[in-house]
């Protein structure tokens, strides 16, 4: 999907893990964001893809992929196993992104967790004039069409990992490539960042 | 192209089997592609699968056809020979000219026949490890094969850590099912039924266990394809007459194929072998050494690993495959998984499959660009 295909969302997402850390990126789409970290940050890396010709992207570029999703693949990992793992902008496609995030932070010491923020001003707005799913550059889908299936807003991603009890750390905001500490609901971020984006971590 | 080579091995010390007994000089037939490197990291180990042979790329001396896997080794192949150094012994127990039943036995100068000991998948690493010894060879750059050949290579991966840089498995599994056994015991009793057979003893005789191979041939075929693929390449379909003949001859095409494949085979193939190699088979279960764990096995393993797994095959499904993908991932290994989609059953791995040529080509080019 688009929006993660530009190198300056992996900066950010590079700000968050050390060097040599060991990722993996679930839904890692031809492998580049762990190209990117195996370059900047010498990691060890992971993917894992459900659509098989990303996965044969993945091969080629020497980064160690297993076809498969991440509704049901993620139970073979050890607690534990990665520093951190990675899932951008797929929840939303997942058939339960509350067992995915469970995985994720039971497989890794920490998550970085992204996704669409519907509740962006731009997609209410589009609600309530056109009375219409909104299409845009980041929502590319037509609702007919679209593999996503459990769109949230960033205020029910909050409140999702309080139900889990996963401690988000930090927020990041893509527009302005800012990473901040977490401390709690924020009206500016639920309406005016387009994505989502967090780390997050349970014991 | 290469020549079949054959070289005598365990010359000092006798190689011993996992089942008691040993071999001691015995021969390995081989045949390599390509340069070894100066830094001697360029080796590719294919491993063959229960009836293949040593002529991976090249014509076969009796079959006078292409190389079992021609399509995958070759100048600008997925392996590419014009890179890599690729070796393909025949395993011991087989009969393309490493030491097996049909060999002389050096003790008594008489075929071995039944007298061959009994061999497992490892004793058969075993002996290949001692011909990449002999080729100077410290660690294999890549073991790879399908099949029975993937469970060399897992076999290698346990026993021989340090020796494999990667490794790619193919169409296999960590130990045979019941059904897996199953079918090859129909195989073996097709053989020994055969009053052809005369315990073993046929190589003098003008009567050899034909009938016997050919049927174990026709249903080992049957469980390489899927229901698929036979339905439409043959369906109900009949054999260059219209109508049905109310007879036992081969009226249906798919009958006449499976006899073809049938009577082809016993050209090319001793039945001793196949009940030695079948068995060796159903004994793998590559946990055993180590008390059943797989994890335990695979503790030393460093590799970097592609397993591959074909939609259609139901002799070594994909659940087979994932369950050595699972190990591989409990114990944090670089591994890589792809499932591809064919109706080609499990002979996927021995026919045109460009999805699977190029997994395994951008696996091997992209490991070697990082070694």
């Amino acid at each position: 999907m688009s929006l993660i295909n530009e190198n300056k969302d992996f900066g950010v997402i590079a700000e968050l893990i050390p060097n040599n850390a060991s990722v993996i990126d679930v839904g890692c789409n031809d492998g580049s964001l762990l190209e990117y970290l195996r370059e900047y940050k010498n990691i060890d890396g992971r993917g894992m893809e459900i659509d098989q010709k990303k996965v044969q992207l993945c091969l080629a570029k020497g980064i160690s992929v297993i076809e498969g999703d991440a509704d049901t693949d993620l139970y073979d990992y050890p607690d534990k196993l990665f520093d951190y793992s990675i899932l951008t902008y797929t929840l939303q496609a997942t058939k339960s992104p509350k067992t995915v995030m469970q995985q994720l932070v039971r497989i890794s010491k920490k998550a970085i967790i992204s996704f669409p923020n519907f509740g962006h001003w731009k997609i209410g707005a589009s609600l309530l004039l056109n009375r219409k799913m909104p299409v845009s550059k980041k929502l590319s889908y037509s609702w007919h069409e679209t593999p996503n299936l459990h769109f949230c807003t960033i205020n029910d991603f909050i409140d999702l990992c309080e139900e889990l009890e996963i401690k988000i750390e930090k927020k990041g905001d893509l527009s302005n490539k800012k990473l901040s500490n977490f401390s709690g609901k924020n009206f500016l971020d639920s309406y005016f960042n387009e994505v989502g984006l967090f780390l997050v971590s349970k014991d | 192209m290469s020549e079949n080579k054959i070289v005598t091995l365990a010359e000092d010390e006798p190689l011993n089997l996992d089942g008691g007994g040993s071999l001691s000089k015995f021969k390995t037939a081989y045949t390599t592609y390509g340069k070894l490197n100066d830094k001697k990291n360029n080796s590719i180990l294919v491993c063959h699968a229960l009836t293949g042979d040593q002529y991976v790329a090249s014509d076969h001396p009796i079959t006078k056809k292409n190389g079992w896997w021609s399509m995958v080794v070759g100048p600008d192949k997925p392996i590419d020979t014009n890179k890599f150094f690729v070796i393909c012994p025949n395993v011991i127990g087989g009969c393309m000219g490493s030491t097996g039943p049909k060999e002389i036995n050096p003790e008594n100068g008489k075929e071995f026949a039944t007298d061959f000991p009994v061999i497992t998948i490892a004793d058969m690493v075993r002996a290949q490890k001692l011909l990449i010894d002999y080729l100077g060879i410290e660690k294999i750059f890549c073991v790879t094969g399908g099949s029975m050949g993937g469970m060399l290579v897992l076999e290698w991966l346990s026993k021989f850590p340090e020796m494999v840089h990667s490794a790619v498995p193919i169409a296999t599994a960590t130990n045979h099912s019941a059904q897996n056994i199953a079918l090859n015991e129909l195989a073996r009793q097709s053989i020994m039924a055969d009053p052809n057979w005369q315990s073993g003893n046929y190589y003098h005789s003008d009567k050899k266990p034909m009938k016997g191979l050919s049927v174990a041939r026709m249903a080992a075929h049957i469980s390489y394809l899927s229901k698929e693929a036979l339905q439409s390449k043959f369906g109900r379909n009949l054999q260059d007459k219209n109508s049905l003949d109310y007879s036992f001859d081969a009226d249906f095409q798919i009958e006449s194929y499976l006899r073809h494949q049938g009577f082809t085979f016993v050209d090319r193939f001793d039945a001793n072998s196949y009940l030695y190699i079948t068995r060796a088979m159903d004994y793998f279960d590559v946990s055993s050494s180590n008390n059943g764990s797989l994890i335990e096995a695979f503790k030393n393993t460093q590799s970097k690993i592609l397993c591959v797994s074909f939609t259609s095959d139901w002799l070594y499904p994909t659940s087979e495959n994932k369950k050595i993908v699972k190990v591989f991932n409990s114990l944090g290994l670089n591994v890589s998984f792809i499932e591809i989609e064919t109706e080609n059953g499990h002979d996927s791995f021995l026919l045109d499959e460009p999805k699977f040529f190029e997994a395994i080509k951008g696996f091997v080019n992209s490991t070697f660009e990082n070694l």
